[in-house]
Order: C-alpha cells, then structure tokens, then sequence
C-alpha cells in the first residue's frame, strides 16, 4: 500500500494485502473514546463512532512499535492531533522510529470534536498541519482526508502545498441512525462514520477527482470490498487500495482480492497495475 | 486492519442440522477444528458464505453445544444478520471465525446457579455439563417471555431446571431473577453457590444487585454489536467499573463488579 516505492506500484496486486500495515490512530494523550454503543450495521455500510480510543503516542512507541518491528511488510503509523500542533510534535517522536516506514496524517477521524470541526474540513489547518509534520519528519508523509468538506480537490491541494507526498481518501461518510422502537438515536455519540459498500461510489468519486487534478499519488478507499471494486479504484486514479471494513466482514478478503485482481487487470488487456492507473481521466 | 492478528480458525462450514425449537432456530456445522478448542462462555462471528452485502457483517454467536465435531448455535431471528441466519437450510455453508472471547471460568467447587434469560439460555448448555463433568452441582433458572420461547428448555435434559414465564403459560409467573435469592444459602460444609448468568442487560442489571445482597460471586455473559471480534477495532466497549471493556476480548463474560451497572 505504500504508494512511493516505484516497484510496488508497477506490481502492486502481486504484494497487495499484504504490502503495508497501518496500526489504528494514536493521538499525543490517551483517549478513551465515546460513549457505547459504538457500532450499527446499516443497510450493506457500518456506523462507528470509536472516537480514536487509543492509549497514546508513548505508549505506542514503547509498547506497540517493539511489537511491530518483525511484521514482514512496513508499517504506516497514523497519528491525529486535536490541535496543528500536535501532528509536528508526534511527527517528531516518531522520526527516529526506524520501525515507522512512513507516516499518515488523520486530519479527517469525524468522531472527534476539535474545536466542533474535524481540523481536515479547514484547507489552512490541514496545509498548517502537514507543514508542522514536515518539518519534523523526512520520513513519506501522507495526509488521510475526509469526504465531508464541500470541496475535497482544496482539501487535498492544501496538505500536497504543506509537503504532503501523498493523500489517502476516503475516511468515514458523516451518518446516525435511529433505534427503531425508541426512534432515539442508536449511538452513544449520537452521530458516527458510515463506511463498508453504501459509501463505494462517494470514495470513488473522490479519488477521482483528486487524482485528476494532482500530481501525487492517491491511496483510494471506501467500501472496497471485491476485487472489481479494487480494479474501479485504481481506474479511478489510485496507485494503491486499502481496505477496512470487508475485512471485518472476511478478514482475508485481501489476499482472495489480489489474486483476482491480477486476473482482472490481464482481462481487459492491460500490462501492467501501473498502466491500470487512471484509465477512467 | 491488524493484519498481525488474523486467526487461524477462519473456516467455511456446512450445515448439517437446521430445525425449530420453539422461537429459535437450532443450526449446527461440522468444525472439528472448532469443536475441539470451544470453551463454554466463547462465541463465534458467523455469516452465511457467499457475496450477499446485506446482511454485511458477521454476527456473534455464543457457542450452544459441541458434540464430536459439531458445533451447535441457538438462533432468536430478532434483526437482519440473525433472521438471515436462522434461515440457513442444511448444506448450505456458514463463514466462521472462533472460538473467540473469553469464556466462564469453572474452577472452584461451589454449587453452581445458573440464570438465562431468553436466548441468553444458549450457553449455559456447554456450561452445565462442563461444571457438571468437573464435579459441581448445577440448578438451571431459565426464563422466557411465553411458553413459545420456553420449548427450548427441551435442550436441557438431564440438568434439575426450573422454568419462570413472564405471562405464566408455563411454569412460575414472573422474571428469571425472581426465585434467584432463594437458590442463593450457604449449604453445611460447602461453599455459597455461585451464579452464572447470560440474558438481556436489565435481567443481568437485577442479577448484579441480587448478587451483591445476598454475597454470592457471579459471572455474567454480555452482548455488544461488534465489527472484527478480535479486540481491535474497540467498537464493542461496554462502560465496565474502571474505564471501557471490550466485550470480544476482555469478555463476552465478566465477573458481575467489573461491569458498571449504572
Ligand atoms: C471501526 C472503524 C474504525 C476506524 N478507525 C480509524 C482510525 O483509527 N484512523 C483512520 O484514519 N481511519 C479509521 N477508520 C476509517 C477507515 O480507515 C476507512 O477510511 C473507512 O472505513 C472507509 O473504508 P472502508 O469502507 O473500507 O471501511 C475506521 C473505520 C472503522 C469502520
Ligand atoms: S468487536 Fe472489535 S474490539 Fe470488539
């Protein structure tokens, strides 16, 4: 999934599920997260409002990334802050870290109130963010995006201005559902994240347009869940896919995906995964 | 994803047994490699195989039974994900990942009182002839809605039961926690009874408080909704007496004073 590494990109289906790993977000403090209950499955999506529950970047360091260091594939660390500040600051503890292969930037997690908006919804605070990260870190950064901002190309633009090398999008669609006996709201935060295959053709969208008009490289998810979806992501624009909620549902969704993946590509004639890149623009 | 953490026990299964006790489905697979690790008080996340994206998810399914190699699940068809389940016909194949969780734990040699409510009478099955097998004497308190649920008592022959409907169609008139207190005196020479409990959450609220009266240990099964079933996602947290608890991994069962009952 690291979109840098030239090689991977011309072969990506080949390393696929297994090419990058990204441990959940971890913030400067510990957080415990929102109140339960925290899940609803709707109709082919997920409802969560975890609210980046995590027990923070020291404790990550010290007990996550020792436990880390022997996976076979890199790992992508991402952090989120409440404030600019912060992403500078755990980009900084984390420079060192020869076990962090690259960082990832969620200025996009919609169950955290920062100052009542996600600080990915801002263009200035996201190029703000990424700035402060890059100026702490040489490592590969890529700024992760969320889909409900009124114009995600700005977005995108700002974090690849503040020295982004990279924008991975979609995080989770803003949704709620009611109970529907007490037709009160069924999560604790009342609101949460949609993500799963309702939200496939809002990422898809995404993708395309961000890839359309920048010249970095896209990672593309939301609702992957086949590998024609994975095919229709990279058509899209995407150097790498990443897959989240189907692995819940078959947590070895991706390795079935990159086989059949390979097959797809050579289906409709094409070299080559690299070439597959963008033949939707 | 936490690549690092996927199972070894992800399996595709047939149904070999699907039938109606009463309300609830009774639908059992063949899973040697299942049956052979299963501890009472674990679960399963299962779904129907196959490429159908709603239902989405797999559900949780506490562990009914396991006998040789068949796994047993007891199904109340209450929402989506169960009805499609509880729906599977015989050779039809189940997608499934466990056992997970934290089972009860059944050391010590206490009397032991077990309490289902509804559907939350599925564990105790494995349950009772796991104490019962180690030696300890078992009573059953098993309550039901009506006496359409309470056909499932069926399930537990050969255990001293006692059955409590909330309309009084058959047994005692009343809740399951009614007639708990009374089961709850300390016998000459041996140890207070200790109860194990699995039910809705205000049946398991009015256990905890019995508990605590009468001072009896108890360890009580919970539900959460869950999405990976594996203790990362933190999706299934219930408010426990010192900060979250995940349902998947730190339970399905805790002792009754790590749960905060507020
Ligand atoms: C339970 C759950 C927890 C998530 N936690 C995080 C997180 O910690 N950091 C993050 O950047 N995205 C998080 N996401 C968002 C996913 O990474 C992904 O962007 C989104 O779910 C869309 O992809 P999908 O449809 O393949 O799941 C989470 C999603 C779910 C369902
Ligand atoms: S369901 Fe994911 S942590 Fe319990």
């Amino acid at each position: 999934m690291l979109a840098a590494d030239k090689a991977l990109e011309e072969d990506l289906f080949v390393s696929f599920p297994f090419a990058a790993y990204i441990p959940k977000t971890v913030t400067l403090k510990p957080r415990a997260g929102n109140p339960p209950p925290r899940l609803q499955e709707t109709a082919a999506g997920l409802l969560n409002s975890i609210g980046l529950a995590n027990h923070g970047i020291e404790a990550f360091i010290r007990d996550d990334l020792p436990r880390l260091e022997p996976m076979p594939v890199p790992v992508i660390a991402s952090i989120a802050g409440e404030r600019t500040e912060d992403y500078g600051r755990c980009a900084a503890m984390l420079d060192s870290r020869a076990e962090v292969a690259a960082l990832e930037l969620n200025v996009s997690c919609p169950n955290v109130e920062l100052d009542g908006r996600a600080l990915g919804l801002d263009p200035e605070k996201t190029r703000q963010a990424t700035v402060l990260a890059r100026q702490a870190t040489s490592k590969f950064l890529i700024v992760k995006l969320t889909p409900n901002v009124t114009d995600i190309v700005e977005i995108a633009a700002a974090a690849v201005d503040g020295g982004a090398d990279c924008v991975s999008l979609i995080n989770t669609v803003h949704g709620m559902a009611l109970d529907r006996f007490s037709l009160k709201p069924v999560l604790g935060h009342v609101t949460g994240g949609l993500s799963g295959p309702a939200i496939k053709p809002v990422a898809l969208r995404a993708v395309f347009l961000v890839s359309r008009e920048l010249d970095v490289p896209v990672i593309g998810m939301g609702g992957v869940t086949t590998a024609q979806d994975a095919l229709e992501f990279m058509a899209a624009g995407a150097t790498a896919v990443a897959v989240g909620t189907a692995s819940f549902r078959d947590p070895l969704v991706a390795a079935a995906m990159a086989s059949e993946l390979g097959r797809l590509i050579k289906e409709h004639g094409i070299g080559s995964a690299g070439e597959l890149i963008g033949v939707a623009h | 994803m936490d690549a690092g953490l996927i199972p070894a026990e992800l399996l595709q299964c047939a149904v070999v047994e699907s039938r109606q006790v009463g309300a609830y489905r009774l639908i059992s697979f063949v899973a040697p490699q299942i049956a052979n690790l299963a501890h009472p008080g674990q679960f399963l996340m299962i779904r129907l195989a196959g490429s159908e994206l709603d239902p989405l998810l797999p559900r949780p399914m506490g562990i009914h039974n396991v006998e040789s190699d068949l796994v047993t699940m007891l199904i109340d068809p209450v929402g989506k994900g169960t009805a499609r389940l509880a729906a599977a016909g015989i050779g039809d194949r189940v997608s499934v990942l466990g056992p997970l969780g934290m089972g009860f734990r059944l050391e010590g040699d206490a009397p032991a009182v077990l309490v289902g409510g509804g559907i939350g009478i599925s564990p105790l099955k494995l349950l009772a002839r796991a104490l019962a097998a180690g030696g300890r004497e078992v009573r059953c308190l098993l309550g039901f809605r009506t006496r359409k649920e309470a056909v499932a008592t069926e399930l537990f022959s050969g255990v001293r039961i006692d059955v409590i409907t909330e309309d009084g169609s058959i047994g005692r008139l009343g809740l399951v926690s009614d007639p708990l207190p009374g089961c709850l005196a300390r016998e000459p020479g041996k140890p207070a009874p200790e109860i194990f409990a699995c039910g809705p959450s205000p049946m398991l609220a009015a256990i905890a408080r019995i508990a605590r009266e009468c001072g009896n240990l108890a360890q009580v099964s919970v539900e959460s909704h869950m999405a990976c079933g594996i203790g990362s996602c933190q999706g299934c947290v219930i408010r426990g007496a010192g900060g979250y608890l995940r349902v998947c991994s730190d339970g399905p069962v805790f002792d009754v004073e790590d749960i905060s009952w507020q």
